[in-house]
């Protein structure tokens, strides 16, 4: 048995109060890859009661993903925006979603997120990571960004942390353990840091946006 | 004459190689430029303009550094 989008909706507004859920109903949030960060971020906004998400990414689900990234045995070989579209729809059927299967780059940030009240960069790479938060600052006044740096590894989870480095840059992390040879990447402490993200993008929704 | 700058709120003092731009001193900082969004007084200054972004002692100078993983 399933719920419908009303359905959804009357437990949420029960859930937040009535002017929590419009302010978070009439949103608009841009996921930016849908690895261990994003496929952890989107579905928690979608719970959440978001109203519109914008996902993208360029890659399709595979093995190695399963141990951290928020897909499905059954899921391999989907592109992630494809089986993100189907997890997100599980859980929240009214939330309204906008994919796009495709690597990003200054342009498209700037057109493709144009109408989004929060940015949350969920990127692996440090020079994506890099670049994204610098086309957001530097050309999307005054659009915040939630960034992620410093992630990999297990234990130490007091040390993930949400700092505001600037009035519309919120950054989630230690800052310093990267991934690489002898460090990987655990459901653990990447969700963490996911579920920063997410809690600063509700926080940022609720308390400073009109 | 020795230069002065405010480092993400710590100040550093260059004595003799003190860095004439931006990207001299990530360099001198042992950072890779391509990992770094930079705030100089407040302002964020693209990754392309760090080689041409002069530096003044007394300058507030913000780094955030990225490391991998996601």
């Amino acid at each position: 048995m399933a719920i419908t989008a009303k359905e959804f909706e009357a437990v949420t507004v029960n859930n937040l109060g009535p002017a929590v859920w419009a302010k978070l109903n009439r949103a608009t949030v841009a996921v930016a890859g849908l690895g261990g960060l994003g496929s952890r971020v989107a579905p928690a906004l979608a719970r959440s009661g978001l109203g519109k998400l914008i996902i993208v990414d360029f890659d399709i689900v595979e093995a190695s993903n399963l141990n951290r990234q928020d897909y499905f045995a059954d899921q391999l070989g989907l592109s992630k925006v494809a089986a993100m579209r189907e997890n997100l729809a599980r859980i929240n059927p009214g939330l309204e979603l906008e994919a796009h299967n495709l690597k990003l780059i200054p342009e498209t940030i700037c057109s493709l997120f144009a109408s989004a009240d929060v940015i949350v960069e969920c990127f692996d790479k440090p020079d994506q990571k890099q670049m994204i938060a610098e086309t957001v600052l530097a050309r999307m006044s005054p659009k915040p960004i939630v960034s992620a740096s410093g992630l990999a590894g297990y234990g130490r989870s007091n040390n993930i942390t949400t700092r505001r480095r600037s009035g519309r840059h919120i950054v989630v992390g230690d800052l310093v353990s990267a991934s690489g040879p002898g460090t990987g990447l655990y459901a653990g402490r990447v969700g963490i840091a996911a579920l920063h993200q997410a809690n600063a993008v509700i926080e940022l929704l609720i308390d400073e946006m009109k | 004459m020795s230069v002065q700058l405010k480092i993400n709120g710590e100040l550093k003092t260059f004595e003799s190689e003190m860095p004439g731009t931006l990207a001299a001193l990530l360099e001198q900082l042992g950072v890779d430029a391509a990992t770094v969004v930079a705030e100089v007084e407040g302002v964020i200054i693209e990754r392309a303009k760090f080689g041409s972004t002069v530096l003044r002692s007394g300058q507030n100078i913000e780094l955030i550094r990225f490391v991998g993983g996601g």
